[in-house]
């Protein structure tokens, strides 16, 4: 207790605090911008923070991280370009409520849910850090395929107008995952001797072109009438009724996105997507989905950011990052003489309730900013489209070169546009695309795994995994239920009006 | 917006650069007076520009992580800015053509590691080892052999009679990284069966799998298993050095245990064949200053690396090019080699 308050003390002290806010302001500005992303900003300002004391550097670094993966969800609501991978799944329905004129509303939303989800799994992270961490452990490459497979499961009901389009499109997704070196046989797969395609599609350059690029290239066709502007006075904010509507979504993400981000190989892009499928699932109001329901953008954002705690489990406690931003997180702590693991909890609690602190000050911080401007970020989706789109594209553009450096992925954004506009035009939905390029390669890279591990025996090296076997039946219950439930519903209509 | 560019500018520096850039300008103006040499105008003065450090890797890792610590002392050594340029793909080979398009001025230096090495012996690039001139070797990170705390393999010996009955199941990066070619290396100097590698995204990845019991072996950096090895779940049968690592000094050398076998995972400057010897020089001494300086010097402590990783351009040339020997025969063994 008194190693928290003095960790809290950290908020009494100006100069930390100023600093808290411009990591803040910072973290949400360069999250909004498609193409410099938190991790990128964090790797930047590294070698300054040197200088500082440890517990500010570290504040500071983590208060960016907390604020970026919000802001992401901005630019994702206004003009349907995500800032962030993480925020592709607000996008879709939350660029959806912004056409019809909500989104002020969408926008309040994601900052709450947002704020709900990184206060959750910061408070997890220090109450259980060091025995959630164990739970990493336990996930092997049998486990991750067990998850990525129920994670791809609900491809179908995601997205587009129909199941079999929806098929389409996953497949789709996970036969662009097989692009690059393939990561157990070290063979080029459809690179065609391209360097830019030796990693894999560039998952910020498909992004950016399926929804900014599409999105644009649809509104140029649709040019016709005079834009419908909007009064500020119009804009309008959540209030109780939204968010007794979303509150379900905003716990169920909170909660998986806290244990996504425990684990290593899984983030916060991930986290949004199983987050978006399991709200869904869960809803009262699945007609609403994929036609902008509010409940759409709660639970992905509050899954996001609840992985962005989530994600510090494994890094304090374990040492073994779980993203590239955790990855610099780590090389800070570790240049400062702090040393990761489950002692780190016993010997320098001050540090770490400092950190703690600052994450939470910095997920109310943008809460507070996001909440006061959502109003006045909501006028961006007013500006005239002859205006607008083209500065998108431009943003685009950079966006795509930004992550590699790489023309190449510029060109590969600009057909993913016309990818997306195609898309658009004949009722096929990015989401599923997203769901298999995501996780398509998870699957793939775990079952090879998996086999190396279990070497001859395969189906009995399955068998001894208990934590995967029972994702495996679950993704199997998701599967049947709902088909099996609507038969016997069929069945018994006729006999119960007979009675 | 450059992602991945990151910017040095100690006070200090600025000026310094500002009167050198002065300087410069006059003396090249006076030298076309006097009809000097063409080379002297085409190539900007030394210093006139930024420095771009290109790497191979991604923002975050090991290796960019090395690019941005040497950065901060550097700059002020070399008396400019130092940007660090992320060049990913092709294992090395996009770093390697964007540094071989770049004017040979020495203001473009390549962050080179082994796995660029191998990547030129795969013929990949247009670039070979004898068009590259060593500046300066910043990391040498010697790999540790690591089992779980309650790994049957409680020993070097057992690890040769286990290793001889089965195949080992050993955690590497990608097949065909150096990670793997030291494998195959270390399981043919210990004499034990080929191991069954078992590839991962990276050494966080191995860690993990190592102590959730999915692989037997891993061979890691110090830091990559550290917290593991603290908390005493992970246990060191031995190192790969020459000599014990100050970080593990329980841990006997492979050596000591008459295992010939030395991997690290290294990395240093480089530049393209064609800069002037006079650059080479004072880029040499500029990185050094940086690497020997106390930002990096703290970066290598605290990553329980020894300080004496940091080497001179005769040492890292030799190195570089005895790497380029064994890899070529690795990757014949491998059966990967083009």
């Amino acid at each position: 207790m008194e190693a928290f308050l003095a960790g809290m003390a950290i908020l009494a002290d100006p100069f930390a605090l100023f600093m808290i806010v411009a990591g803040t302001v910072i973290g949400i500005t360069v999250g909004a911008l498609p193409g410099i992303s938190g991790s990128t900003t964090i790797a930047l300002m590294l070698p300054i923070t040197l200088g500082l004391d440890p517990v500010v550097s570290l504040a500071f670094l983590g208060s960016i991280y907390c604020a970026a993966n919000f802001g992401g969800s901005i630019t994702a609501i206004l003009v349907n370009a995500p800032g962030d991978p993480s925020a592709s799944a607000t996008a879709l329905e939350g660029y959806k409520m912004a056409e019809r004129g909500e989104a002020g509303m969408a926008l309040g939303m994601s900052a709450v849910a947002s704020a709900i989800g990184g206060i959750f799994s910061v408070v997890v992270m220090i109450v259980a850090a060091p025995l959630l961490s164990r739970a990493a452990y336990s996930f092997g490459p049998p486990e991750y395929l067990a998850l990525a497979l129920f994670g791809l499961s609900m491809c179908a009901a995601v997205g587009g107008d129909s199941a079999v389009k929806n098929l389409i499109a996953a497949t789709f997704g996970v036969l662009l995952a097989t692009v690059g070196i393939d990561l157990t046989t070290g063979v080029e797969r459809y690179t065609f001797g391209f360097y830019d395609l030796t990693d894999g599609v560039s998952f910020v350059a498909a992004l950016i072109g399926l929804f900014a690029v599409g999105e644009m290239l649809d509104q140029a066709t649709q040019q016709m009438g005079k834009p419908t502007l909007l009064k500020m006075d119009a804009v309008r904010v959540p209030g109780r009724a939204e968010f007794r509507k979303c509150n379900r979504s905003i716990w169920l993400g909170s909660v998986i996105g806290t244990f996504i981000g425990i684990l290593p190989a899984l983030g916060a892009t991930a986290a949004a997507l199983i987050g978006y499928n399991e709200t869904r699932r869960w809803s009262k109001h699945k007609h609403e989905f994929g036609h902008g329901s509010i409940e759409g953008v709660a639970g992905p954002e509050a899954a996001n950011n609840a992985a962005v705690g989530g994600g510090m489990v494994p890094t304090l406690a374990l040492g073994i990052p779980g993203s590239a931003t955790t990855a610099i997180i780590l090389a800070g702590l570790i240049v400062q003489g702090v040393r990761p693991g489950p002692h780190l909890f016993n010997e320098q609690p001050r540090l770490l309730y400092a950190v703690f602190a600052s994450m939470l000050a910095a997920n109310i911080l943008y809460l507070v900013i996001g909440l006061g401007a959502a109003k006045l970020f909501a006028r961006i989706s007013l500006i005239p489209a002859a205006l607008l789109w083209p500065a998108v594209f431009v943003l685009s553009v950079i966006g795509a070169y930004g992550a590699n450096q790489s023309m190449g992925d510029v060109w590969l954004m600009m057909a993913f546009g016309i990818l997306g506009f195609a898309f658009r035009r004949t009722g096929f939905s990015p989401a599923p695309l997203i769901m298999g390029l995501v996780l398509g390669s998870m699957v793939e890279e775990s079952l090879k795994q998996s086999i190396l591990i279990f070497g001859d025996d395969v189906v009995g090296g399955f068998i001894g995994r208990p934590i995967a076997l029972v994702l495996f039946a679950i993704t199997a219950l998701g599967l049947l239920v709902p088909p099996v439930l609507r038969a016997t519903a069929r069945l018994r209509q006729p006999q119960a009006r007979e009675v | 917006m450059q992602e991945g560019n990151q910017v040095c500018r100690p006070a200090e520096a600025r000026g310094a650069a500002a009167w050198h850039r002065r300087s410069v300008l006059l003396g090249a103006a006076g030298f076309g007076l006097l009809g000097a040499p063409s080379i002297l105008r085409a190539q900007a003065a030394f210093g006139s520009r930024p420095i771009e450090v290109v790497t191979h890797a991604g923002v975050g890792g090991g290796t960019d992580i090395t690019a941005r610590m040497t950065a901060v002392d550097a700059a002020a050594a070399l008396g400019t800015e130092i940007v660090v340029v992320n060049k990913t793909g092709g294992s090395g080979a996009a770093a390697l053509a964007y540094a071989a398009q770049r004017p040979k001025d020495g203001h473009t230096v390549l962050l080179l590691t082994q796995t660029h090495l191998l990547t030129m012996l795969r013929s990949r690039t247009g670039t070979q080892m004898e068009d590259l001139v060593a500046i300066a070797r910043a990391t040498e990170d010697p790999q540790v052999v690591m089992v779980r705390a309650d790994s049957p393999l409680r020993s070097a010996d057992e690890l040769a009679s286990i290793g001889k009955e089965r195949s080992l199941r050993f955690g590497i990066t990608h097949v065909g990284s150096v990670d793997h070619v030291a494998t195959v290396g270390f399981a043919k100097a210990a004499g034990i069966r080929p191991p069954t590698a078992v590839p991962f995204r990276g050494g966080g990845d191995i860690v993990v799998n190592l102590v959730g019991g999915n692989i037997d072996v891993g061979l890691l950096n110090f830091a990559e298993g550290e917290a593991q090895l603290r908390a005493g779940e992970v246990r060191p049968l031995m190192v790969l050095s020459r000599e014990r690592m100050t970080s593990l000094p329980e841990a006997p050398t492979a050596r000591e245990l008459r295992i010939d076998f030395v991997s690290a995972t290294t990395r240093g400057y480089a530049v393209m064949k064609g800069v002037p010897e006079d650059r080479i020089a004072r880029l040499e001494e500029g990185m050094l200053k940086g690497l020997r300086g106390p930002t990096f010097s703290n970066y290598l402590k605290t990553s329980g690396q020894a300080l004496d990783s940091v080497a001179g351009r005769a040492e890292w040339q030799a190195q570089l090019e005895a790497f380029s020997n064994e890899g070529r025969q690795a990757l014949a063994d491998l059966g990967v080699a083009r």
